[in-house]
């Protein structure tokens, strides 16, 4: 390549020391959008709401860019870098820009600041959001044209994504959680868009009620890292301080400039924890003061991991919390592309990929969270079997894919996992616009069995479609889909846990399953869609393509689905020597302190060969066999024996997976029914009796007896007051002399 | 020489007597009568004091006190009037309008 | 026995006579007139104190101007005697009980008290209770409360005439 291109690539438009100060624009532009679309929306008409809401995410996204060019700036040969605030003045954090806007709330030695941080890992996050965002900002402009609450819709749309930037930007934990909550409600918000409709409503009061499970998980777990910084600031000893690349002196001072809750103080502490720094403070040390007295460092480090994965698992649909995910494509499509695919629900991932310094200190965590993973991923892509409806297909798809990414965060492929994140946004979203493109142009009909036949009529969208569909299967291997799935397969095989080495095995193997069923239901949505002749049950009797809005994003993303499988290549030289796929180089800057962690604390191996020539070829031949038996089932076996009954085992199968594996029943047995007679119980006793009638009329009871007999004082007889003011003063003078008499 | 304690002791018994009155009397003219008792037996000891330390301030008080007497007498007699007027009655058992 | 003890007791048992007859009387009009006497022998104490211009303001301000307003008002009114002396209800009662006690408690208090009078030399005393020492301290200490007094008065005045009148 040219010399001077790629210093122009290396050169940054706007400085980062000139551009960081100007990182909470990139929040605020769409939050200012969803403030002008909310309030003033129905006043301005439909065509300024789009150019408001869609111009705001453009800014987002510009600004996006801005600041992931500044992160990689490199002008004269100068990499751009910030000095760490908790550790020493040469320790630098490379290829990160960062703005400390002040504190947000302090409350004794505790405190938080409204820090906003962008890095590679955040970066790529911020030009997905707003650029996906973007793309279905577009396409929403014509898939709500017919809509009257367009105005509401783009605003729940800006304020979600305003909240999505908050959650990758922050710096700290608690800003996060600030984010993660807003996700939350614009998610709740949206699924519930159509409010009139109770079922939606209810869907999105599902999605919102699961999710506090988890953030309760989350807050809990905040509040043990909390404790366990305050802990180890007391008990580290110099050496601690020194495996950590800083200083008694300079930790507390970023501790009480930054709170506790920092994400590169966490990091900070997670470097000096292994036992190999010979400090006063390692996995195994007791914490010797504080609520938590008594309990090692590890262990709270394991229970705090744990709580947080139950947190990601509910923002992320996994196991046990993935059942409001299916429901939440009550929403408009649209939403469900842009939540509850591409961005709000890979929060998880994003918050373990971010704190994966601290993950690699137990083994114990990472595996659970692996094998959580997989038996998600496996039972969504069993469910996903019978579903007819398309949106179902594609959320219990989500919910697979999401699985497999958490399998690769839990055994430390966190490269990988914030690869297939990106690979994901684009083909899922992908999907999920043509879907809802083929529900635009067939009179809003969801089920694939009364469609069919619709590549003729729809080229645009078919094209975009399959091409989503090879990304995802991994049938065609020059995909993005295929070679970051493969990537997270590849180092789920080669990574080892210590203690727990069985976990990689069993997780490579579920793997295999999961992309044999991804390819087969993936394959079969397609094949009855577009392929074959049209149902006689379709409500119209041709379909009409989308207009250029919805199509233009589907090709873009598309595009993008194709393309992204160069990051997998290993094309960049690693530093000890060979070469490594591009997006780990890429991302390294961000997750070398976890490979720190992890060779000292000696907790994970983490392998760092790349996959051969024979492990693709493997992996596609399994994606290989699973379309190939959709191929058979929906082309060849099933149209063959029209009008002959469905074989009982078929049958069966089917049952099963159309009724979710009883998840939702097992749900309802276990939670459900125990909950609702405790509530009833608390409702008898606490509220009707106690509340109702002992509080609420009770004191209304006796304020209205009390205020009768007061009546009687007020008799209106202004000697009668005077009599009580002379014996008041009598009374007080009287005590005054008995106070001086004794 | 007089006692100072003895000019106390007659003020406390007059403004006792005012206080009286006022607690006791009917009419509101009388009650404002005994309530220019009370207000008399204050300036009393104002003046006792003034005595007592030598200093005049006591009497730059008594001079406000009477000042504010002759407004309070004023507006107390306008309200007299014109509640005779529209009720007819000076009795304080009639006006028990102090209430709701 | 000197003489200023023997002004101060006669002064001061017609004071109280006075005073008695002005919560006793069944009249308002002979009220008014024990009120009279009160202010003027209140005077004569005044005076004992050494406080000669607070007395002659108490004669001309309270004797004067206030008892003339109130005998006034009671012609105006045209009220006689009181038909009866009021129910001794239960306020009435404790009332009139509390002000006896609250006499009894003073007493008590003041009782226990020996305050003299300031012991002044010649000059202080010519200087004590005149005219001009009262103006200077009213004029230059005391000038922002002479003025509120002043508006004070200007508002009642007009309060007066717009509650008294009944057309304005």
């Amino acid at each position: 390549m040219d010399g001077s291109l790629v210093e122009f690539f290396r050169t940054a438009p706007i400085p980062p020391e000139v551009f960081s100060p100007s990182l909470g624009l990139i929040i605020l532009l769409p939050l200012l959008g969803a403030f002008v679309c909310g309030v003033f929306g129905k006043w301005l008409g439909r065509a300024n709401v789009h150019l408001v809401a869609c111009s705001a995410i453009a800014g987002a996204f510009v600004l996006s860019l801005l600041a992931f060019w500044a992160t990689s700036d490199a002008a004269g040969g100068r990499v751009v870098s910030m000095v760490n605030p908790f550790g020493l003045e040469r320790d630098t954090i490379r290829y990160a820009i960062a703005h400390d806007y002040g504190t947000w709330f302090a409350a004794g030695d505790f405190r938080v600041n409204f820090g906003l941080l962008v890095d590679h890992l955040s970066g790529i996050l911020l030009l997905i959001i707003t650029g996906v965002g973007f793309l279905i900002h577009l396409y929403s402009t014509s898939y709500m044209e017919h809509d009257d609450g367009y105005w509401r819709f783009f605003a729940y749309l800006n304020l979600f994504v305003a909240a999505m930037l908050t959650l990758v930007m922050a710096d700290n934990l608690v800003l996060l959680f600030v984010g993660w909550e807003g996700v939350g409600m614009a998610s709740y918000l949206l699924i519930g868009f159509w409010y009139t409709d109770s079922a939606k409503a209810w869907a999105g009061r599902k999605a919102f009620v699961t999710n506090r499970i988890g953030d309760f998980a989350f807050l809990i777990a905040t509040f043990l890292l909390i404790l366990t910084v305050g802990a180890f600031n007391r008990q580290a000893d110099a050496r601690d301080y020194n495996a950590a690349g800083s200083s008694r002196a300079r930790y507390e001072q970023g501790i009480s400039q930054r709170g506790p809750v920092t994400f590169k103080g966490l990091e900070k502490m997670a470097l000096a924890l292994p036992e190999g720094t010979g400090g006063a403070v390692s996995l195994a040390t007791p914490i010797e003061s504080g609520p938590l007295a008594g309990y090692t460092f590890g262990g709270v480090m394991t229970a705090a991991l744990l709580l947080f994965l139950l947190g990601a698992a509910g923002k992320s649909a996994q196991l046990p919390l993935y059942v409001w995910l299916p429901d939440a494509m009550a929403g408009p499509t649209p939403v469900s592309a842009l939540i509850h695919a591409a961005t709000m629900v890979t929060a998880g991932v994003y918050l373990f990929c971010r704190m994966s310094s601290l993950l690699v200190l137990s083994p114990t965590a990472m595996a659970t969270i692996a094998i959580v993973g997989a038996l998600t991923s496996l039972l969504a892509a069993l469910i996903a079997f019978a579903q007819d409806d398309i949106k179902k297909v594609l959320a219990y798809s989500t919910v697979s894919q999401l699985g497999i990414m958490f399998m690769g965060v839990g055994m430390g492929v966190f490269w990988a996992a914030a690869m297939h994140l990106m690979t994901h946004a684009f083909f899922k979203a992908c999907l999920f616009l043509g879907a809802g493109s083929v529900m635009h142009g067939n009179g809003d009909e969801t089920d694939i069995k009364k469609l069919g036949g619709l590549w003729k009529e729809m080229k645009w969208t078919h094209a975009t479609f399959l091409i989503s569909t090879l990304a995802i299967t991994g049938i065609f291997p020059f995909m993005s889909g295929f070679f970051s799935k493969d990537a997270i397969f590849h180092g789920v095989h080669h990574n080892h846990l210590h203690g727990l080495e069985w976990v990689s095995t069993f997780v490579y193997v579920m793997g295999l399953l999961i992309t044999a069923s991804t390819a087969f239901y993936m394959s079969r949505v397609y094949l009855l869609t577009f392929t074959g002749k049209r149902s006689k049950e379709a409500k119209l009797a041709h379909a009409h393509e989308s207009a250029w809005h919805m199509t233009l994003p589907l090709v873009i993303l598309a595009f993008l689905a194709f393309v992204t499988f160069v990051y997998a290549l290993p094309l960049m030289p690693r530093t000890g020597g060979g070469m490594q796929p591009v997006f780990e180089n890429f991302l390294s800057p961000v997750l070398r302190p976890a490979e720190a962690v992890a060779r000292a604390a000696e907790t994970v191996h983490l392998d760092t060969s790349t996959p051969a020539v024979g492990d693709y070829f493997f992996a596609w031949l399994v994606a290989l066999s699973g379309g190939a038996a959709a191929a058979f089932a929906y082309l060849k076996f099933f149209p063959s024996r029209v009008g002959q009954p469905v074989p009982a085992f078929a049958r069966a199968v089917r049952r099963t997976a159309v009724n979710k594996f009883y998840v939702d029943e097992l749900y309802e047995f276990i939670i459900i029914r125990p909950v609702k007679f405790t509530a009833f119980i608390l409702f008898r006793v606490v509220d009707a009796l106690v509340i109702d009638t002992v509080l609420v009329r009770g004191t209304a009871y006796v304020t209205e007896k009390v205020g009768l007999g007061l009546r009687r004082l007020q008799t209106g007889d202004a000697q009668a007051y005077a009599a009580i003011m002379a014996l008041a003063i009598l009374g007080g003078a009287v005590y005054a002399l008995l106070q001086v008499l004794s | 020489m007089v006692p100072i304690t003895y000019y106390l002791l007659l003020a406390a018994a007059l403004f006792c007597m005012g206080m009286f009155g006022v607690l006791v009397r009917t009419n509101a003219l009388v009650v404002f009568m005994c309530v220019e008792l009370m207000l008399n037996a204050v300036n009393l000891t104002f003046l006792a004091f003034a005595r007592m330390h030598g200093n005049s301030v006591g009497h730059v008080s008594a001079f406000f006190v009477i000042a504010v007497a002759a407004a309070e007498a004023a507006i107390g007699l306008a309200i007299v009037i014109a509640v005779f007027r529209s009720r007819g009655s000076v009795n304080v058992d009639d006006i028990r309008t102090m209430k709701h | 026995m000197n003489i200023e003890l023997v002004l101060f007791g006669v002064f001061a048992v017609m004071t109280l006579l006075s005073a008695g007859l002005v919560i006793t009387a069944r009249s308002p009009i002979n009220s008014a007139m024990a009120l009279v006497s009160t202010f003027f022998f209140l005077a004569g104490i005044y005076v004992l104190l050494w406080a000669h211009t607070v007395a002659v303001i108490q004669v001309l301000v309270y004797a004067g101007a206030i008892m003339v307003l109130f005998l006034f008002v009671i012609m105006l009114l045209n009220l006689g005697d009181a038909p009866h002396r009021g129910k001794p209800t239960v306020t009435r009662l404790l009332g009139g009980a509390s002000a006896v006690g609250l006499l009894a408690v003073l007493g008590v208090t003041l009782g226990r008290m020996d305050a003299q009078p300031a012991r002044l030399d010649a000059q202080a005393q010519a200087a004590f209770g005149t005219m001009a020492a009262i103006g200077q301290s009213i004029f230059t200490t005391w000038l922002l409360p002479f003025e509120a007094v002043s508006l004070l008065l200007l508002v009642a005045m007009v309060g007066a005439v717009v509650v008294a009148k009944s057309r304005i």
